[in-house]
């Protein structure tokens, strides 16, 4: 196999990601990601695929854009597909034509958005509406040929490098072991940061027991529960994570609750396809300078 | 690098496997031909066995050196083995039948490979003879990891639909999802009944004519626990569902051949209740692989074109070396390797498209599309 990526990103991947190598700022890449990431969640939900499945095809999604750019591929298109790989791989799968109908709407929900995105603010008007397509018009077709490659560009590019581990098992561990189980609030909280934690790129970058470590810190940090952390015996250590770590974990949850501005939105929106990308690298060009 | 597909070696559920040599080192090997459907993609099949197989490395399992992936199949490039156990069997065996020595270096080498996989957490879920491959060393190989599966601590969700009915374990039949290594277990003493008398154990038309099978020879195990085998079916109905109550029959009448000590080891590994089916690691330590009797002063019935390699097994709790490894008596390994060689060059023309150097070009494939 040519391409292998071991499950968890090397340092010059973390560094220069391809996407950032053709042009695509830092932060504006993460929240290509994380935007690529909620389709999944959305058309799992619509499809009542199950959380594991789900779950998994995030985690693909983010260890791809370790090994490709935004520029040959779609977030939109690759999340497809990796919903479609993980399915097979929980032995829950899918329906192609059910797929490719849930994509269609969330692609044309987020055109629609685009379209309406600068004018004044979202009146009934502008309300989207999802007409299906038809199965024989050549929408139905591309997507469909998107789906296959898709799929089968993430085996070859991660070496099909796909088995997965999922935190929760991990958590439910490490908060009994803490003692934190008896309050309700502290393993939904920590459960919800795990969650959230699909959206970042921490799962291709770091251990379970240092994400699981770092959904616990911000759980107990919001609830305001101390845990021990002196010197001699932090909390975390006891799990084998490393403090920078951790924190690098926590800070990547964090920035998904920072405000966007509507433009920023808007930008997410636009290069949801290759094509949108490619046309936003264009506009970045310096203009050339006419005589 | 390339190779040129030479003849069908077989056909199994979902793929052709041919034989091929490779243009630059002249290696034989095995190319598993996957086709990709363009209305589900790449075969599930396929993404498990490449993915799992990636890692597992060991010599009883069949390595899995390459993967082509083209626009229209994806090939998948194995170490060669010459025949499955199944072929194995037909060819060398007394009406199916191998000789004790064999079937305990076979037994040995496939729970083996079965441990192996399980310590690192995998389940084949598809052992049969079909499935294993023989190499002209002797050596067997698990191979045909498409229905393989990860697992990790709870394995409750699988699909009930895995493994060949004549190998599927009683808890799988009867509906239960969470089952886990035991599976295997249960096909590995299938397949050494199998090797021992010739003929499948238990040879079902369907899934309840299945059960019923395995019943009249192991017996109808008792109310409690066909509840609790049922109750992880979580399959309405089938709690309720009565079952004739069958005697166990002695396996040594089932398998007069076989002796005492092979016969207490299957005793283990067949055992109705999950729970108390012995693990593969544990089988290895079993007094049959380790008693004192002499291992090639019997003559056996049959002269084997293949030679059966002489292990070293756990002699007592004297074994323990090096993970998932075993060694070969190498004081008796160069004889064994010429006797191997002068067996096999008469053995040649027996083995169809055995012959190193004759060629079939056909076919050549190409690494990567890119
Ligand atoms: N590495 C190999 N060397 C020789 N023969 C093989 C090899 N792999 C498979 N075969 C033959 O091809 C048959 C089908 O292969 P298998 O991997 O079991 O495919 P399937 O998944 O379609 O059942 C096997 O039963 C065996 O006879
Ligand atoms: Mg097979």
């Amino acid at each position: 196999m040519s391409t292998a990526l071991y499950p968890l990103a090397s340092l010059v991947q973390i560094e220069k990601t391809p996407s950032r190598e053709d042009g695509i700022p830092e932060e504006l890449e993460l929240d290509l990601r994380a935007h690529g990431c909620k389709l999944i969640h959305e058309a799992g939900i619509l499809l009542k695929q199950k959380q594991v499945a789900v779950a998994t095809a995030q985690i693909l999604f983010q260890r791809f854009w370790y090994v490709t750019s935004m520029k040959q591929f779609g977030i939109g298109d690759i999340g497809m597909g990796a919903l479609y790989l993980a399915s097979k791989l929980e032995e829950c799968p899918i329906r192609m034509r059910d797929l490719i109908n849930v994509y269609d709407e969330l692609l044309r929900r987020d055109a629609h958005r685009l379209k309406y995105s600068t004018g004044p603010s979202s009146s009934s008007a502008h309300e989207f509406k999802y007409i299906p397509m038809s199965y024989f018009g050549s929408t139905f077709y591309d997507l469909k040929d998107a789906l296959v490659v898709a799929e089968m560009q993430i085996l070859k590019r991660l070496g099909f490098n796909v088995n997965v581990v999922l935190p929760y098992g991990t958590l439910v561990n490490y908060l009994r072991l803490l003692g934190l189980t008896e309050r309700e609030d502290v393993p939904s909280k920590a459960w919800g940061y795990l969650n959230d934690a699909l959206q970042t790129p921490v799962y291709a970058l770091y251990a379970v027991p240092t994400i699981v470590s770092a959904a616990i810190m911000l759980a107990t940090r919001q609830l305001g529960i101390a845990l021990p952390s002196s010197p001699e015996s932090c909390w975390w250590e006891l799990f084998d994570a490393d403090w920078e770590d951790v924190w690098s974990v926590a800070g990547y949850i964090m920035r998904l609750y920072r405000e966007r501005t509507p433009e920023d939105h808007a930008r997410v929106l636009s290069m949801v396809t290759k094509k949108g990308v490619r046309s936003w690298l264009e506009d970045q060009k310096p203009a050339v300078l006419l005589p | 690098m390339n190779y040129v597909q030479l003849e069908k070696l077989g056909e199994g559920t979902y793929a052709t496997v041919y034989k091929g040599r490779s243009r630059t080192t002249n290696e034989i090997v095995a190319l598993k031909e996957i086709h990709l459907d363009a209305e589900e993609g790449t075969p599930s099949t396929a993404i498990r066995e490449i993915s799992l197989m990636k890692e597992l490395k060991h010599v009883n399992i069949v390595r899995l050196y390459d993967v082509i992936h083209t626009e229209t199949k994806l090939v998948l490039i194995f170490e060669y083995c010459e025949r499955d156990l199944k072929k194995y069997m037909d060819v060398h065996g007394d009406r199916g039948a191998l000789d004790p020595v064999t079937v305990r270096s076979f037994m040995y080498q496939l729970l083996k490979g079965t441990s192996f996989c399980h310590e690192n957490r995998v389940l084949h879920r598809d052992l049969k003879p079909q499935n294993l491959l023989i190499n002209r060393k002797g050596e067997l190989k698990l191979g045909d990891f498409g229905l393989a599966r990860a697992f990790g601590v709870p394995v409750n969700t699988f699909s009930n639909e895995v493994v060949t009915l004549w190998y599927r374990a009683p808890d799988v039949l009867m509906g239960s999802r969470t089952y886990n290594t035991s599976i295997d277990v249960w096909s590995c003493g299938c397949i050494f009944a199998e090797m021992i008398s010739g003929v499948p154990l238990f040879r079902g038309r369907d899934n309840q004519d299945q059960l019923l099978h395995i019943m009249r020879i192991i017996g109808t195990p008792d109310d409690r626990v066909l509840r609790k085998i049922a109750t992880e079916g979580q399959t309405e109905g089938q709690a309720q569902k009565q079952y004739p109550r069958y005697p166990k029959i002695p396996f040594s009448q089932v398998l007069p051949k076989a002796s005492p000590q092979a016969l207490d080891l299957l005793e283990r590994l067949l055992q109705f209740d999950p729970a108390k089916r012995i693990s593969a690691a544990e089988a290895l330590q079993h007094p049959y692989f380790s008693t004192s009797q002499p291992m090639y002063t019997q003559p056996t019935p049959f002269t084997p074109a293949v030679i059966a390699p002489q292990y070293q097994y756990p002699q007592g709790q004297g074994q323990g070396q090096g993970q998932g490894q075993y060694q070969y008596n190498s004081q008796h390994e160069a004889a064994r390797n010429a006797a191997a060689q002068a067996q096999l060059a008469l053995a040649q023309p027996q083995i169809p498209g055995a012959g190193y150097g004759m060629q079939y070009p056909q076919q050549q494939y190409q690494t990567g599309t890119r």
